[in-house]
């Protein structure tokens, strides 16, 4: 009998890390769900069933949209700064002039993405500060006095404020990504575009973009989810505030369970997470699966 | 099927490994050693040694009983209770916050009643100030010991209100007049940081105290009786806002922390800031000599006692689920006995509820004076974040910030804590 044939033995070896996924990852996301369900606090004694009352209540809830919002913007603004500004910079980097200089600036871009985030939050909360900060200062040096803002202390700036620092954090994690796809490209497709007569520009957009398809994609998907699951750069510059203007739906779920002793409704919020990242892999992998079959 | 056999043999494998486990983690040690867990906030290496030294004196004194102590920060005891309260690994001996903060852990039948501790040894009970010991009962029962007592002053530098011929203020048209005058010499008047609005909090719980009359007050603080309806609370988003609107406070209040400033304070950049009296050894250490205090201002027109202070007691309760209360009420009266509560004031600058541990003797001559501005006192405003349910918070204390920033108006936030108010009355039995 071939034992590489033998289904019951493969399943008997599948199991242990079978048991590991359902236990750590199906069980607690359908715990989840049923605890979304009832009226309860970490520590009552008692739970009352409420059923869909907080998906309800979550509807009509103007902070949850605020939330979503927030998180949409940080997924647009992330997108078109790291994977576009990324790429292009990694792009940069691979020219040929630049290549002699290119472990040196990898390294500079790179840096800012292994900093934990409470201390770059920490930092940019120091930044932007309107009384001693750098940012107000330097505007003032050339001259820009009237742009001078109370950056993370207006509803209207907060946002952009936290999402900036996140840009010039990941930066450059996403372009290394990106240089090791472009290194990988056969250099021979670059010189027959230049027999051609393409210029710099024009290798770019034909050659190098349709060669690290498949990077744009992952890292796109990689940034998006990212910017569904932000909790930290949040909480640790504005706490979610000025009122609640920079609310996302992480730190509303983190405020209504261990805050507001809801932990039912944190446990819709986290329902209604899941679902946004887990259709965004899903469009991911649909996606992916088209590339290979076409 | 096979595999579903193997399935379910593998879970109760799994599942029998873990229950031992949990077992295992039980105590063992056939001596009488009784072990009680101790949590409390400070783990800052410089305050934390007092409650390592007391602990180890009281060991050397009980060899039967082992404390084991545990400290979290500021913030994160805030989770970190709610957390533990939910499981059977409770600390026997917690901190915990006097009003709705510890009311809901007598709520949710977690905190033991100590009334009957107290009792049964009046030197005890009669060692520690009414004032302290009051915001910790619920329904006429003692559930928590306190361990300081604090409260909030304005503090301000002397040295500049000598030079402009400025007094302490009495009333709040005075605090006015005192604060147009920094501002017109181009000081400005007080450092404020507002980036977590518990800052806020801290004026508003002040001015609304000044505002609405005690009864309507206390009845609105209750969760199952609030309604917010009075219109004072608009009358303290009012005045407070107009602090920020006439340029009395810095630039920026909502991104500055509280402690930045205080370092503004300290720099002399500002004239007043707002701190508790335990603050007051780090402002003694930063500008000695050159500090006085006043509390807030009276506001005539308010129809609140006049006489109060903001501030509160904060302490430490023992969980209902503790195997060993002597052994933990024996620990925490250790603890609030005269010569630890003088090692306190000594040892960390701390305000003592326990009678007569602030003293000249001991005690520098500013926390003497800030502990009798408190035995002063008629009454005290609890930090409203701690004495509202923690969802009508939830909904007042961010506003504050918009207050500020003049995205919301008084009306309106007073409209939205009106209609959360009305939410948690359904939901508190």
């Amino acid at each position: 009998m071939n034992i590489y044939r033998n289904k019951k033995v493969a399943i008997l070896f599948m199991l242990p890390a079978l048991v590991f996924v359902i236990l750590f990852i199906y069980y607690p996301i359908i715990q989840n769900f049923i605890y979304s369900l009832y009226r309860w606090s970490s520590f009552s004694e008692v739970k009352v069933f409420v059923g869909f009352d907080y998906y309800k209540r979550l509807l009509s809830d103007p902070i949850f949209y605020i939330a979503l919002k927030n998180n949409a913007l940080y997924a647009i603004i992330s997108i078109v700064f790291q994977v576009g500004v990324g790429m292009i910079l990694a792009a940069v980097l691979e020219e040929k002039i630049m290549r002699r200089y290119q472990t040196f600036f990898r390294t500079v871009y790179f840096m800012p993405s292994v900093i934990s985030i409470t201390v770059v939050g920490l930092l940019f909360q120091l930044v932007y500060n309107p009384n001693i900060g750098l940012l107000n200062a330097f505007l003032k040096v050339v001259g820009l006095e009237t742009l001078t803002h109370d950056w993370l202390g207006r509803s209207d700036t907060a946002m952009f404020a936290i999402i900036a620092t996140s840009q010039w954090q990941y930066i450059g994690y996403i372009m290394l990504l990106f240089l090791v796809a472009i290194q990988k490209i056969p250099e021979e497709l670059y010189e027959s575009a230049m027999i051609d007569g393409a210029n710099a520009i024009q290798k770019f957009i034909h050659v190098t973009i349709p060669q690290i398809k498949e990077t744009i994609l992952v890292t796109s998907i990689i940034t998006i989810i990212g910017a569904f699951k932000v909790f930290d750069e949040v909480y640790v510059m504005t706490a979610g505030g000025p009122g609640r203007s920079t609310e996302v739906l992480a730190s509303y779920m983190y405020r209504a369970g261990f805050r507001n002793d809801e932990m039912g409704y944190a446990a819709t919020i986290a329902t209604v997470i899941f679902l946004i990242t887990f259709i965004v892999t899903l469009i991911q992998l649909k996606v992916s699966k088209e590339k290979n079959e076409a | 099927m096979k595999i579903n056999k193997l399935l379910v043999l593998l879970l109760s494998v799994l599942l029998v490994i873990s229950l031992t486990a949990c077992q295992s983690s039980q105590p063992t040690g056939g001596t009488d050693q009784v072990e009680i867990k101790f949590l409390h906030k400070w783990p800052q290496p410089e305050y934390s040694v007092y409650f390592d030294e007391v602990v180890e004196a009281f060991m050397k004194e009980n060899p039967n009983i082992k404390v084991s102590v545990e400290a979290v920060g500021d913030e994160p005891i805030k989770d970190k209770l709610r957390v533990l309260m939910g499981t059977d690994n409770q600390p026997d001996v917690f901190f915990s916050w006097s009003g709705e903060f510890a009311a809901k852990f007598v709520r949710s039948n977690n905190a033991l009643d100590l009334t009957p501790y107290l009792e049964n040894d009046p030197e005890w009970k009669n060692s520690i100030m009414e004032a302290g010991l009051e915001p910790f009962t619920y329904d006429g029962n003692y559930y928590g010991i306190p361990f300081r007592i604090n409260g909030k002053f304005f503090v301000y530098n002397t040295e500049i209100f000598n030079k402009l011929g400025l007094k302490k203020p009495n009333t709040w048209d005075e605090f006015m007049t005192v604060l147009e005058t920094l501002k017109q010499n181009g000081i400005t008047p007080i450092g404020f940081g507002n980036i977590y609005p518990w800052a806020a909090c801290h004026y508003i719980t002040g001015l609304n105290q000044k505002f609405v009359p005690q009864e309507v007050r206390v009845k609105d603080y209750n969760p199952k009786t609030g309604e917010f309806t009075d219109p004072g609370y608009i009358k303290a988003l009012e005045y407070f806002k107009s602090l920020n609107d006439k340029g009395y406070f810095i630039e920026g209040v909502n991104s500055t922390e509280h402690n930045m400033s205080n370092q503004m304070f300290y720099g002399e950049q500002v004239a007043i800031i707002y701190v508790e009296l335990e603050e007051f050894v780090e402002v003694e250490e930063n500008l000695p000599g050159k500090w006085d205090f006043f509390k807030m201002p009276d506001i005539p027109e308010g129809k609140g006692n006049q006489n109060f202070l903001t501030g509160a007691p904060d302490g430490f309760l023992v969980s209902a689920k503790t195997k060993h209360p002597e052994e933990a009420v024996k620990f925490l009266k250790y603890l609030t006995n005269k010569a630890n509560a003088d090692k306190l004031v000594q040892q960390l600058g701390w305000p003592s509820p326990i009678i007569g541990a602030v003293n000249e003797g001991n005690s520098p001559d500013y926390l003497v004076r800030g502990m009798k501005a408190i035995e002063e006192a008629e009454g005290m405003a609890l930090w409203l974040d701690t004495d509202i349910h923690i969802k009508i918070s939830d909904v007042y204390l961010p506003n504050l910030q918009e207050l500020l920033n003049g995205t919301k108006t008084p009306e309106q936030i007073m409209a939205e804590v009106q209609k959360v108010a009305k939410e948690v009355q359904s939901e508190v039995e």
